[in-house]
């Protein structure tokens, strides 16, 4: 039990990281207003980019910059289309997805049955020691990958730069009324590029964290939806990194759970009564594939509740997502 | 010397741009995968004309593309109908996949003979997925919660439902695949010619009712004009609750029984992997034939000659799969920048700057 | 003129396609004088002050401030030159902050990071003034505490009463609009645009809007005061520039002239047509609101304790400018809005929370005043939106069909009969491709061609060509003589005076006068649109300019007729 217990607690952490870069990523796209849907794709460009770098190079930190700048280069690619030529976002995105994931397959098919030395675990200093002696979560909470830890600073940091610095402030103008925006001497065009590249960046520092260290070799379609789990998350989490962060931490242990659930099975003694029945319903609770709707079941009741609930005006969603802009003159 | 770019809208597009920015664009989408192509040292010429000149003119190749348009085409149906009624439905693959999962289950269970049994199952799939489509639409309808993201979630769930229900309640009796037990002779379609099997006649039927809807019946006129204006709708009476509800459901219909023909049609059972991707290449298939439903059956058979000239691609030259994925991604890609150029004048203007035109200030860069 | 004026427009020129705007309008206003712009709809103020503002720029003609001349192409350049405006449509992020709301586009940077002195001195001058530390340091950083502590000054100075902290969601439209204010002010603007600021405002806030305005105009500022409201010049203004048709209709400081000389220069002597209306046959009621109450988009009262009757074969003109509750009414008659309070009787039964399709089968038909919003699908053909309501007729195809042929064939029918023209082919041309004219003559042709019981015109001749307007003016009255009751919602008081059977001026959300063509007194109608009416006069303030010495300046006032 402590070990399951252990092993939970640590998968989490470790995909939650996946779920955290994904999502704040997304959540800077969206909130300067454009949708990316392409996370999938820059995911998995990060993850085979970060992995082919390290197996050449052993560094596994040189593989993360070219994961991250493999998520750029393709998002790049969805602000040029989004921004700049005004295309439908949906489209873009998805095909993007199509792209990367096939691309990724094909490209990564020599690199499967390599493997490499990813990122070892190490703890924080000075209380890290500490830390992980405490028994059963001691180990899985607190001694992780390097990019666990980077995942946790850009919290507060992305955090910081949308709500206390001049371009955080001009960023969520941009996505709420690029018009007004314009007005007033804000580039949206520069701004909406920036984020969807950075977004992308993320996206593919997500992948290379897959690759480099939650499992350390490179599978295609390795990261199995979980870049749309994360634009499902920037929905559930209201478009608020503190949010992100909770959902991300959620998400990522019904993933690890889900992973996990043939282990574990749950079930009401047979004299309880209706236990057939309550047996059931556990066993369907539990079951693998229903658990990977749930981070989908959960977003979709938190929109509906946010929009029936709330005034428009103070809606969570940015004002202007989905929206191409173009300068109306005269 | 100032260099600048002028985006200006067009007032409407020429007709020969119309016809020649899709034409193009394919080509240039073709001309990067001829790139690609070159990489991996197979001839491009060789390849292309093995997935766009012989692959329709042989018989094997005309008898893949008819069945895998079945699909394509009315999954392409299931987004174009909502998109005239104003309206992003990006969950036709989980109705697909969630009107096979009901179908095959009819299939599977009811024993009746083939005549009867057949259209049983057409049935349990079109109300299977345009049971999945109304939530989303009714979510739209009645609170205004944007479809895009409740279709594409729905979707996401439906896939997942139909790999527990096949690695569970519905598994196969024999072996321990992932997989439903294979379909008896009544619950299989008959075939029209060949392999060809009779999807293609109600995909086609559907298409020509479809099309008959929208051109000759009232509720084709309002669709298409909550469509164009939702505002104006409503002030001349017309329902926009009921008509949105009406195109989502309708068209989730339509991708469920595309799903069941596939598995009744084609591949005699249902498999965990069954995840075709049909429902997200019904997008450009619908935007490209968003001027009729005639239009989105020739889509869906361009499309179709795609991924049947790709899967010969990958036969007979050995192209890996994932590449044909690439270009058919790239080629879409392309096309949406087709639109871009129909809709806007792009031209380059250069202005020699002099002392009173540096010193007023312009509105800054686009 | 003793001193030159601060702000200076000479002959400013703007046309558009088929109208000239400004047609060489002149305007000075002086340092520290509220400044009003007096005019109807489409007189040219709106167009004036983007011009200023630098949303526009202006075919010929100048602008100088302060002396100097200006070149303005952008907002930007504008709030550079000192000059600010508050929009009717506040330009603000409801999400964001007061004080966010203010910096933004700023780049404050942080505190420490100031170069301006108020720093904290934690960095030494050399690092703060670094080119590459204060670029990073205004990207990254945000600094409110020195703006929030301006911001705070400035509210005080002028008496709002802000928090800087609060989102402006939850900001009242009043406060709103001081944030709006705040804006220019914090971007140390010397003349500040007031675009019909107390459309949106409560009584009691547009008092100490007022205030405000005062205190602002005393420390020098120099303000510009669109409006059509006549009170609101008393109240306020110092001197007044009045507008007419897109050209200057006059100048005088208030404390000259009566509201009766200011309503004579708005509206002017035009007699467009000669008209005859013939006595028609007036029966039962088709309309009865009574007690009728509705809300605008914003939430706020729009009408209140409207009581109307239109009769068969009768038009009853109800006259205002625009933005007075008109917009409401319209659509409360026609169905589209709900009403607060009231009752709705058409035909004999209560509509009031019905659906419009009921509204439409009961025999309603509705010439909307935004055409391209709710008159029609733009990007549909002509032949769909003339068939727009018609469509479910049993003579257009049976149960579930239609018959395209028929509706092809009535859409043409109405196309020649109403004379609309630019239609190649009525399956194929849009209607967005119509002339404004044309458009409306179109959507005219449908709404009557359904022989409807009552018809609500709202603007039905706005934006539309002389030869248009005359056609559309005879087929009201055609069908007046059918026995189809109209209300007919304009502000064109020629159109309501030539159309009317009866007139009622609507104000601010309630009748306030009703008369005849036969009794009318144009002045005293004139007089109730703009709110210069004898129950209208509810304020006690003393009357601006009593304490200044402004300099008169002599009245023009030119009849007009074509």
């Amino acid at each position: 039990m402590a070990g399951f217990i252990a092993g939970l607690l640590g998968a989490t952490v470790s995909v939650a990281t996946v779920f955290i870069f994904a999502g704040l990523g997304e959540l800077i796209a969206e909130r300067a207003g454009v949708l990316n849907l392409g996370v999938e794709g820059m995911m998995l460009g990060g993850a085979l980019g970060g992995f082919v770098v390290t197996v050449l190079t052993e560094s596994p930190w040189l593989g993360f910059c070219v994961g991250i700048g493999v998520g750029m280069l393709l998002a790049g690619i969805h602000a040029f289309l989004c921004v700049t030529l005004k295309a439908n976002q949906v489209i873009s995105g998805v095909m993007l997805t199509l792209l990367g994931t096939g691309l990724t397959t094909f490209y990564g098919a020599g690199w499967v049955d390599r493997s490499i030395d990813g990122f070892s675990e190490v703890t924080v200093p000075l209380v890290g020691q500490y830390l992980i002696q405490i028994p059963v979560i001691g180990e899985a909470l607190f001694s992780n990958t390097p990019t666990d830890y980077i995942a946790l600073a850009l919290v507060p940091a992305v955090w910081y730069l949308l709500n206390r610095s001049n371009l955080g402030v001009e960023l969520v103008s941009v996505g709420e009324d690029p018009e007004m925006a314009d007005t007033m001497g804000v580039s949206v065009f520069k701004l909406r590029y920036l984020a969807v590249v950075i977004g992308g960046g993320f996206a593919g520092a997500a992948g290379a964290h897959l690759s480099l260290a939650f499992s350390q070799l490179w599978v295609p379609g390795m990261t199995a939806g979980r870049g749309w789990i994360a634009v499902a998350l920037v929905i559930f989490a209201q478009w608020r990194p503190t949010r992100m962060l909770a959902g991300a931490y959620l998400f990522g242990m019904l993933d690890a759970l889900q992973l996990r659930s043939q282990a574990l099975s749950v079930s009401v003694g047979a004299d309880t009564p209706f236990a057939g029945l309550i047996n059931a319903a556990l066993e369907f609770v539990m079951n693998a594939q229903i658990m990977s709707t749930y981070p989908y079941v959960a977003t979709i009741m938190i929109l509906s509740y946010a929009v029936i609930r709330t005034e428009s005006s103070q809606l969570a969603v940015p004002s202007a997502l989905l929206e191409s802009y173009s300068r109306e003159t005269d | 010397m100032n260099a600048t770019v002028d985006v200006t809208a067009r007032e409407e597009t020429p007709p020969w741009l119309e016809y020649a920015a899709p034409i193009f664009t394919v080509l240039a989408a073709l001309g990067v995968g001829a790139l690609v192509l070159l990489v991996i040292d197979v001839n491009p010429i060789e390849a292309y004309s093995l997935m766009l000149v012989e692959t329709p003119t042989s018989r094997q190749g005309q008898t893949d593309i008819l069945i895998t348009a079945v699909p394509l085409v009315l999954a392409g149906l299931a987004v174009y109908l909502p998109l005239k009624a104003g309206l992003f439905n990006i969950g036709a693959e989980g109705q697909l996949v969630f009107g096979a999962l009901a179908g095959t289950w009819v299939g599977l269970n009811a024993s009746l003979p083939g005549y009867a049994l057949v259209p049983l199952m057409f049935l349990a799939a079109a109300g299977a997925g345009g049971l999945l489509a109304a939530i989303p639409a009714w979510l739209r309808a009645k609170w205004d919660i944007n479809e895009i993201i409740t279709s594409l979630l729905l979707s996401f769930i439906a896939l997942e439902l139909l790999s527990y229900a096949v690695r569970g309640p519905m598994k196969g009796a024999t072996g321990n695949f992932p997989q439903t037990a294979q379909f008896s002779e009544a619950a299989t379609l008959p075939t029209l010619y060949g392999r060809v099997h009779v999807g293609l006649a109600v995909a086609l039927v559907l298409v020509v009712l479809t099309y008959v809807l929208m051109t000759q019946t009232r509720l084709g006129f309002e669709i298409n004009f909550v469509g164009s204006n939702d505002e104006a709708a409503v002030q001349a009476g017309m329902s926009k609750y009921k008509l949105y509800l009406f195109v989502f459901v309708l068209g989730g219909a339509f991708a469920g029984i595309g799903g069941i023909g596939e598995i009744a049609g084609v591949q005699g059972r249902l498999r965990a992997s069954f995840e075709p991707g049909y429902g997200f290449t019904a997008i450009p298939i619908a935007l490209l034939g968003r001027g009729s439903a005639i239009k989105v059956l020739f889509a869906g058979l361009f499309f179709a000659l795609l991924f049947t000239g790709g899967t010969t691609m990958e036969v007979f030259l050995g192209i890996p799969a994932a590449l044909v994925d690439v270009i058919q991604a790239l080629i879409i890609l392309f096309l949406i920048t087709g639109e871009f150029f129909k809709q806007y004048r792009v031209g380059l203007r250069f202005k020699r700057e002099t002392p009173s035109t540096t010193a007023n200030a312009t509105r800054g860069d686009d | 003129m003793s001193e030159p004026p601060f702000l200076e427009l000479d002959g400013i020129l703007k046309q558009f396609p088929g109208v000239v705007a400004n047609d060489h309008v002149d305007l000075r206003v002086k340092r520290g004088e509220i400044h009003g712009l007096l005019g109807e709809n489409g007189a040219g103020k709106s167009t004036l002050m983007k011009i200023l503002y630098g949303l526009y720029t202006q075919d010929s003609g100048t602008i100088y401030l302060d002396g100097e001349r200006l070149e303005l192409a952008s907002p930007q350049d504008a709030i550079d030159a000192g000059i600010g405006m508050v929009h009717q449509h506040f330009q603000l992020i409801p999400r964001l902050s007061v004080a966010k709301n203010v910096v933004l586009g700023e780049r404050e940077p942080a505190s420490a990071f100031r170069v301006d002195g108020t720093s904290g001195g934690l960095l030494p001058e050399s690092v703060r003034s670094n080119s590459i530390v204060q670029s990073l340091a205004q990207l990254f950083s945000l600094g409110l505490d020195v703006p929030k502590r301006r911001i705070q000054q400035l509210a005080d100075q002028y008496g709002f009463d802000i928090d800087p902290d609060a989102k402006v969601w939850e900001l009242g439209v009043g406060q709103q609009q001081r944030v709006e204010i705040l804006k220019a002010l914090y971007r140390d603007v010397d003349l500040l645009i007031l675009d019909e600021p107390t459309a949106v405002l409560t009584p009691t806030e547009a008092e100490q809007l007022f205030d405000s305005l005062e205190r602002l105009a005393a420390e020098g500022l120099s303000v510009i005061f669109i409006t059509h409201k006549l009170t609101e010049v008393e109240s306020v203004v110092d001197r007044v520039t009045i507008l007419r048709d897109g050209e200057n209709a006059g100048t005088a400081a208030v404390s000259d002239v009566s509201k009766a000389d200011l309503a004579e220069m708005m509206v002017g002597r035009e007699v467009l047509f000669d008209i005859e209306r013939d006595g028609a046959e007036r029966g039962e009621p088709v309309l009865e609101l009574r007690n009728v109450g509705a809300e605008s988009d914003r939430g706020i009262e729009a009408l209140s304790g409207i009581d109307l009757t239109v009769r068969e074969g009768e038009v009853v003109g109800v006259a205002g400018v625009s933005g007075n509750g008109q917009k409401e009414l319209a659509e409360v008659t026609a169905g589209i809005r709900d009403v607060t309070a009231g009752s709705i009787r058409i035909g004999g039964s209560d509509l009031a929370g019905a659906t419009p399709k009921e509204f439409v089968e009961k025999g309603i038909s509705f010439v909307p005043e935004d055409r391209l919003r709710y008159g029609c699908a733009a990007e549909l053909p002509i032949l769909h939106n003339a068939v727009m309501k018609e469509f479910t007729d049993t003579r257009f195809g049976g149960k579930a069909s239609l018959n395209y042929d028929e509706l092809t064939a009535y859409a043409e029918t109405l196309v020649e009969e109403f004379d609309v023209r630019g239609v190649d082919s009525v399956a194929e041309t849009k209607a967005g491709d119509l002339s404004g004219g044309n458009l409306q003559k179109l959507i005219l042709a449908r709404e009557i061609s359904r022989d409807p019981d009552l018809l609500i015109a709202n603007q039905p001749t706005r934006g539309v060509d002389v030869g248009a307007i005359e056609f559309i003016r005879e087929a009201l009255l055609e069908q007046r003589q059918n026995g189809t009751g109209t209300l007919l919602i304009s502000e064109n008081l020629d159109e309501i005076m030539d159309l009317s059977d009866r007139i009622l001026v609507i104000y601010e959300g309630e009748f306030v006068h009703e008369t005849t063509p036969e009794a009318a007194d144009r002045d005293r109608i004139g007089l109730e649109m703009n709110g210069g009416g004898a129950g209208n006069d509810t304020d006690d303030r003393p009357k601006r300019g009593s304490s200044r010495s402004p300099t008169p300046v002599a009245t023009e006032h030119g009849a007009k007729r074509r």
